[in-house]
């Protein structure tokens, strides 16, 4: 397992042959650095002392040549150490992580994400970066010194000894220090994952801190963290200063030793000048290898505390094999479920589990009902390998489940939790994930995905089909789409006009070039085109001088700056003081990110007029007045005047824009398609009036239709599939969320299919359409466990189970348990009487 | 404010929603600013005639009041029997801004009805911001249902014979 393995082993397991090649780079390094000191020793005495100048440039040449190829090569050796060091630190995070995922579900309920992600973004780097300076420099340094020291030796042995006679001394003391060092480094580690722990605790909660208004109780609680690490950290750093202070000042007493002795020496003519030259010159040079062996010495210290401290962290046994053995394929279980004495307890002795018993014959469908907490979801949680079961067994056609792998149950078995998870991306990747799950790997696996008829099968039975095709419908093609789709939308297009144009009028507000469009942008009103040039988006058009000067021109710059602040100010006196929140900015034209500007906008510019305001403040304000939308954003209304200077206005853009940049916008034509506009306001060739479920409904019903005559409805579909879906999947309502987890696992196919409350954010006409697909499409063909919120939907299963304090009180049919007027009696019954 | 420079410029959609929801009792009494986030969040829809705006057994999360036409409340699983009919000003479902309640009628427009409505989660969020007002529209909801009752004793409670023993909702 990985967090048993010492940090050495990332050394050992990295490429031999970059090793041995660093090896021999290392060795022709020394030589380089080496051989120059020799050739100032034979400068000084023979070029100089001689006085030959040809000497001279010879040794200066090859001087400069060692000095040279000792550069390349370590920066050859740096190279060849950051690739060794970063490989095996992907190779550490991958497997870390791969670990990490394997762990026991009760094993994240007490760790934190953040301290989960601070462990594989930072903390695994010191480890990693030792790994590539594991061998290079402690052998790089150490031979660099010996070969320094020796040449010392043969020049004078006594001086050699007298000023290396240091170093043991150092040698002593700093371990002394660094294990002080290490100690501080521990907690600072400690202390530093506390800190991301309530980092990512106060992201998670924000809305708690903002509801509560308790920042003063969580700036407190974070500056005590700050304040323990800022101690902590001083102390660390003042041992790491420390070391290295030391070292400096040991290497500064040297020269002196050298000077008194050589000094004597030489003047007693007994030590040549050149050779004390190259004395002090070797004796400087021993200071780089012993610092970068010093500073090693203090990372390999780090980065083994560091990788310690994660290794435990992580250090827990994954409960089950991921993967059958080599020997074996997979089981393929029929779906025969049986639990003799299940029981589950947790740590304190609480029992949430009681000797459950019950058998499910394949294909049939099992009902839990109870209160919460009466343990439906954990038992089918431990029927599911999620939680360990402690005592008893749970047998899937005769296997034990704790016995089998991850796999054999992934193959077989489909689970909806209570609260799915949608993960970032697709919404198609998000249909697929449970096959491409136990497809991955595969070569083929893009032929073994499910087709795109059967995702749009189960798209349709869970109820989302409609809304896959608004995804797609509210899609913007990419500019170079051409050809038959857009052909086809066109097509559409008029055939809307035609038959549901007048039908649908309330609905729809066309894109009229004689009329002010209320349901688009001001921007979108004036230059009425899709634009083919950045700078004339409708986002940039408040700094495209060619717009601004015709805005002037059209007399429209004040009015629109005047009314860019009026939109401001009633924003600002309706929101400026709340905490800010997505749902209120859905219909202003300032985003929530803009909130701070325009509010530090309109406090500035106070009663100023307009004519004294900054240029860069008018854009501003000019920017909301464009993006303002009267239909949409109802805190101000637009003067019939102005609306029909814009509509003038459009007129004379039209004219200019003709004439001098025929190619920057492409006016909006019933012939033309718009690249810059939805399918759907391409289809309806204008904006929909609202989004009040009747009138959605409405209007996807005639394009549904139209789109069944061009053959397109499906191709709209596969674009809908590639919605993203956002983190979290929070561009999906809650319903949604569900029916998607409900859909993914039912495209898997499994013979056993567990669903925990999986209906519970559904609508009533929903939550029936998928108890009918299972009563219909699944019952014999899938053992079904259901966790069950709702009485009534329990009619059609095979077996209820009625569950109390851990244990089953009472399993038969629906009938025979009404009929003996038990528990399960008096929870219909009970039900009845509360809701009427 | 700037809004008022120009004298005989129109109220927008806002200011007219302010101005209707500081006349209903819901909402009487509360301090203006959830009030302007209230009027805010509020969405005018148009209904056709014979429209439905809610069906029964539907949870439905909106309240409605009416700017302009009729709708009618119905029974749908007893053949469409008609109970009432609701107008101009009027302002229906309340509760609905509270929890999730099954809807007992149907609502169907009989003219063409647009009216001015307010979604449960965008309520919530105004509570959200200003928990304080909770208690007010609370205690204008049960005087609500308490003079309903009073009304009802007053003018049906002597002649509706059966259904004199189901008296008794503000006691609830």
């Amino acid at each position: 397992m990985i967090t048993k393995r010492p940090l050495i082993y990332w050394v050992k397991t990295s490429s031999v042959k970059l090793q041995v090649l660093l090896l021999i780079v290392i060795a022709f390094n020394i030589a380089a650095r080496v051989f120059p000191l020799q050739m100032q020793r034979k400068i000084v005495n023979e070029a100089i002392g001689l006085k030959k100048i040809d000497l001279l440039f010879l040794y200066c040449g090859l001087y400069l040549a060692a000095v040279l190829i000792a550069s390349g090569l370590k920066f050859a050796i740096n190279t060849i150490q950051t690739y060794l060091g970063q490989e095996s630190l992907s190779r550490l995070r991958k497997e870390l992580y791969a670990h990490i995922l394997t762990l026991p579900i009760s094993f994240f309920r007490k760790a934190s994400s953040g301290m989960v992600v601070s462990s594989l973004v930072t903390e695994v780097v010191s480890a990693g970066e030792l790994v590539g300076q594991a061998i290079a420099v402690p052998v790089n340094n150490i031979l660099t010194l010996l070969a320094f020291a020796g040449y010392m030796f043969y020049l004078n042995p006594l001086l050699a000894a007298l000023s290396l006679g240091i170093y043991p001394i150092v040698i002593l003391v700093v371990p002394r220090l660094q294990k002080h060092s290490n100690r501080a480094n521990k907690m600072r580690v400690d202390v530093t994952r506390d800190l991301s722990s309530k980092i990512a605790e106060t992201v998670s909660g924000i809305h708690e801190v903002q509801g509560n208004a308790s920042y003063r109780i969580e700036n407190r609680k974070y500056g005590e963290f700050v304040d323990r690490l800022f101690k902590i950290r001083i102390v660390w750093n003042m041992y790491k200063q420390g070391i290295k202070v030391l070292n400096n000042l040991f290497q500064s007493i040297g020269p002196i030793i050298l000077f008194v002795v050589g000094g004597y020496l030489a003047i007693n003519g007994r030590f040549d000048l050149g050779a004390l030259v190259a004395f002090l010159s070797a004796y400087e040079k021993l200071y780089d290898p012993w610092k970068e062996l010093m500073d090693f010495y203090q990372v390999y210290q780090d980065a083994t505390t560091g990788y310690q401290r994660l290794m435990e962290y992580f250090d827990v046994e994954p409960e089950h094999a991921l993967e059958p053995p080599p020997d074996r394929q997979p089981y393929v279980f029929e779906g025969n479920i049986h639990t003799q004495d299940l029981s589950f307890s947790v740590a304190g002795g609480i029992q949430l589990l009681k000797q459950v018993n019950l058998d499910l014959k394949p294909g049939e469908q099992l009902a839990l009902v109870g209160f919460s907490g009466s343990g439906k979801s954990t038992l089918a949680q431990c029927i599911a390998q999620l939680y360990s079961y402690t005592g008893g067994s749970v047998l899937i056609d005769g296997k034990e489940v704790s016995q089998l792998t991850k796999k054999d149950l992934a193959e077989n078995m489909g689970i909806v939790a209570q609260s799915p998870y949608i993960f970032d991306g697709s919404f198609k990747e998000n249909l697929c994930y449970s096959c491409a799950a136990l497809l991955e790997g595969d070569a083929e696996k893009d032929h073994k995905l499910p087709t795109l008829d059967e995702m749009i099968e189960v798209v349709q039975q869970v109820g989302l089909f409609v809304d896959v095709l608004r995804f797609g419908l509210n899609t913007v093609l990419a500019a170079n789409q051409e050809g038959e789709l857009v052909t086809k939308i066109i097509r559409i297009r008029e055939n809307f006009q035609t038959h549901f144009g007048e039908e649908l009028a309330d609905y729809v507000e066309f894109f009229d070039e004689k009329r002010y469009l209320d349901f688009s942008s001001v921007a979108a009103n004036l230059t009425f085109g899709s634009p083919n040039r950045d700078e004339f988006t409708q986002e940039r058009l408040a700094e495209n001088q060619y717009f601004l000067q015709f805005l002037d021109e059209a007399q429209l710059k004040r009015p629109l700056i005047n009314l860019g602040r009026e939109l401001a100010t009633q924003f600002l006196d309706i929101f400026g003081d709340l905490p800010p929140d997505e749902v209120f900015f859905k219909e202003s034209p300032i985003s929530i990110d803009e909130l701070d500007d325009y509010k530090a906008l309109i406090e500035r510019i106070g009663h100023s007029r307009i004519h004294e305001l900054a240029p860069d403040d008018q854009r501003l304000l000019l920017r909301l007045a464009l993006r303002f939308t009267p239909g949409i954003h109802k805190m101000a209304t637009l003067p019939e005047m102005q609306r029909n200077l814009i509509l003038e206005g459009r007129f004379l853009f039209m004219a200019k824009i003709q004439q001098d940049h025929p190619d920057a916008l492409s006016f909006y034509r019933m012939s033309d398609f718009i690249h810059s506009q939805t399918i759907l306001d391409n289809i309806l060739f204008g904006k929909t009036t609202s989004d009040h479920p009747n009138a959605q409904d409405r209007i996807n019903q005639s394009i549904i239709h139209l789109l069944i005559e061009e053959d397109l409805l499906e191709g709209i579909v596969e674009i809908g599939m590639e919605f993203k879906v956002g983190t979290k999947g929070d561009r999906l309502s809650g319903g949604q969320r569900q029916k998607l987890a409900i859909a993914r696992v039912f495209l898997k196919k499994p013979p056993i299919l567990i669903m925990d409350e999986a209906t519970s954010a559904l609508d009533n006409a929903s939550q029936k359409r998928i108890q009918t697909l299972l009563e219909t499409k699944w019952k014999g063909k899938s053992t079904l466990i259901s966790v069950v919120h709702r009485l009534d939907t329990i009619k059609g299963y095979d077996k209820v189970a009625v569950m109390k304090a851990g244990k089953i009180l009472e399993m038969g049919s629906y009938q025979e348990l009404l009929a003996k007027k038990g528990v399960l009696y008096e929870l219909v019954h009970g039900a009845k009487t509360a809701a009427q | 404010m700037n809004s008022s420079m120009e004298p005989k410029q129109p109220l927008s959609e806002y200011q007219a929603n302010l101005e209707v929801l500081m006349q209903l009792p819901l909402f009487a009494g509360l301090p203006l600013e959830p009030l302007k986030v209230l009027a805010y969040l509020c969405k005018r829809e148009t209904f056709r005639p014979e429209e439905i705006m809610f069906h029964e057994h539907e949870i439905d999360t909106n309240a409605y009041y009416i700017f302009e036409g009729t709708a009618e409340l119905v029974s749908e699983s007893n053949g469409e029997a008609a109970f009432t009919t609701f107008g101009e000003r009027d302002f229906i479902g309340s509760m609905s801004l509270f929890c999730d309640i099954k809807r007992l009628f149907t609502l169907k427009a009989r003219t063409k009805v647009i009216c001015l409505t307010l979604s449960r989660d965008k309520f919530q969020k105004v509570v959200e911001r200003f928990p304080e007002i909770t208690g007010r529209m609370v205690q204008s909801i049960l005087m609500g249902v308490h003079a309903w009752e009073e009304r009802f004793l007053r003018e049906h409670a002597l002649t509706c014979g059966d259904c004199r023993k189901w008296i008794g909702v503000s006691l609830v």
